[in-house]
């Protein structure tokens, strides 16, 4: 075992909606450091695991731990001052302001921050995804991967100690895509903690250190990239049967 | 007819269509963050009167500290009646929200009235003018009370606005009124954002109470009319529109009074005075549906 911290920890998550169980007893860990990638075909319970571990879903059964906390019965915004950060499978931006107030926002709601000192970071942020030139458009007004860009933007502003991405190459033109690995990848070799959620293959096998699978609400394989591949049983998920 | 005559009516009409924003804009500030119609507003306006009356009857307060402390007590209650009553809104096991919203809302409309009948009796009471005397404009007159209320309304916009735009919390509302989603995963309680829009749109329409209050008396069914008004001004303004709700309260106010002034028959014009703004509504809704600064979509997700 690595001596790295555990972040968070999904014990034997279970969730339910109607007859279907989207989530099965779901274990899933990350520790510091990881770039964790996770896929499964559509329905598998993949967004249902994000949206317990972020706080967005009550889980049916077990129990999320951040950074040694149990969180049981809090409130969404609590994960976010406890350093999970995520985005969404659509955007969800502030539409309504500027892409720079879009980044104020976060940076201001945290305890002790100066506005000076806010505007500051959030300019070299933009200028770190390149969106510089678009500072005082409206958020609505961009395009669908810039949107992806300053939602992660928005993440950042929050200095996460781990950031969910749900499907971020979803829509996204392959030129911004790759500006979005790139990013992802320069940010994960400054330290910071991701976990992926895709449907695109590629992309994931290019960014992930680890790769977890899940199939119909159960994980069915978790580990190195080029282990995950060769597994029957992802095989098998995949192949439909 | 003078310039003076035009000059006075004008001037009346401001004040009043200032009164109406007031209370205007706290409607709309717990629609765009409550996506509710509060139908109780007016009779948060009604009791903001009667709280400064009584802070100046019963405790000997200057006019201008009672409506301060008017304000603080409205916000305070406010926030108490978002807790008990309102809570069923944000859960997701709610599910015909608007339908709650309205009913619980006309509910304690009726029931502030009438708590206030038994408490404050049915007769109209009136506190004394915040700066007692006139200002001559040639041959005509206006009260010292309509330029003061005029003044603080103008004032307390200008600190709403201010607040709005320009402080995190203002910053943070407006977040929580586009996405509450986005909201939580900044780190932003929106709960906590009802319960601050909520006790805003009170303590501003509880100091339109207390403004209007020596200029034409308290009685316990005066939110009635002003509650129709606000909700005219908010659909003018564009539902959802601070300063769509501003504009439009100032407009209608000028409108009213103006019509009023210059109706051919005098003896008449004063009864007109409400079906002229429900007719401006209807110019407005006809020629452009979404209000003078609506935005097409009003439900985010």
């Amino acid at each position: 075992m690595s001596a790295a911290a555990e972040l968070i920890r999904g014990v034997s998550l279970v969730k339910r909606f109607g007859g279907i169980v989207a989530n099965d007893t779901v274990e899933f860990s990350v520790v510091e450091g990881d770039l964790v990638g996770l896929i499964g075909p559509n329905g598998s319970g993949k967004s249902t695991l994000i949206n317990m571990l972020t706080g967005h879903l009550p889980p049916d059964g077990g129990e999320v731990v951040v950074r040694g906390h149990e969180m049981r019965g809090q409130a969404a915004h609590l994960y976010a001052a406890m350093g999970v950060a995520r985005t969404f499978q659509l955007t969800q931006l502030f539409g309504r302001m500027t892409v720079l107030e879009n980044l104020l926002v976060p940076g201001l709601t945290r305890p002790g921050s100066t506005w000076r000192s806010v505007v500051q970071q959030a300019r070299s942020t933009l200028d770190f995804l390149k969106l510089t030139h678009l500072e005082q458009l409206h958020a609505k007004n961009l395009s669908g991967g810039q949107q992806k860009l300053l939602e992660l933007g928005r993440c950042m502003m929050l200095e996460p100690a781990i950031l969910f991405l749900d499907e971020p190459f979803a829509g996204v033109h392959p030129h911004l895509r790759d500006q979005l690995i790139t990013r992802i990848q320069e940010l994960h070799e400054a330290g910071r903690t991701f976990v992926v959620v895709d449907h695109d293959m590629e992309s994931i096998l290019r960014l992930s250190k680890r790769l977890v699978v899940m199939a119909r609400g159960r994980k069915i394989a978790d580990g190195p990239p080029a282990d995950v591949r060769e597994d029957q049983a992802v095989l098998a998920a995949y192949a439909g049967s | 007819m003078t310039w003076d005559y035009i000059f006075v009516q004008v001037a009346n009409g401001a004040v009043i269509g200032i009164i109406y924003a007031l209370i205007a804009v706290g409607v709309t500030l717990i629609f765009s963050i409550l996506k509710i119609v509060n139908f109780a507003h007016g009779d948060l306006y009604m009791l903001g009167g009667y709280c400064a009356y009584y802070f100046i009857a019963l405790l000997g307060a200057p006019p201008l500290l009672a409506m301060l402390l008017s304000m603080a007590t409205l916000f305070a209650l406010a926030i108490v009646l978002e807790r008990l009553l309102l809570t069923p809104l944000y859960s997701d096991a709610t599910e015909r929200k608007d339908e709650y919203g309205l009913i619980i809302t006309f509910g304690l409309a009726f029931f502030l009235r009438n708590i206030a009948v038994i408490i404050f009796g049915p007769y109209p009471l009136k506190p004394p003018s915040f700066i007692p005397g006139v200002q001559h404009i040639g041959e005509m007159t206006v009260t010292n009370d309509r330029l003061f209320a005029g003044g603080v309304g103008i004032v307390l916009i200008l600190a709403l606005l201010y607040f709005m735009h320009r402080t995190i919390w203002g910053q943070a509302l407006d977040a929580v009124s586009q996405s509450r989603e986005s909201a939580a995963i900044v780190g932003i309680n929106s709960r906590r954002f009802n319960s601050v829009a909520f006790g805003i749109g009170a303590a501003l329409a509880a100091a339109a109470g207390a403004l209007i209050a020596p200029i034409f008396s308290l009685a316990p069914d005066m939110g009635v009319l002003p509650n129709i008004h606000a909700f005219v001004i908010v659909i003018l303004g564009g539902m959802g529109s601070v300063l769509g709700s501003i504009f439009a309260g100032i407009l209608l106010g000028e409108a009213e009074n103006l019509f009023t002034a210059f109706f051919p028959d005098p003896t008449r014009a004063l009864a007109y005075t409400n079906a002229f703004g429900l007719l401006i509504l209807m110019v407005v809704l006809i020629v452009r549906p979404q209000g003078f600064f609506g935005r097409r979509h009003l439900r985010m997700e």
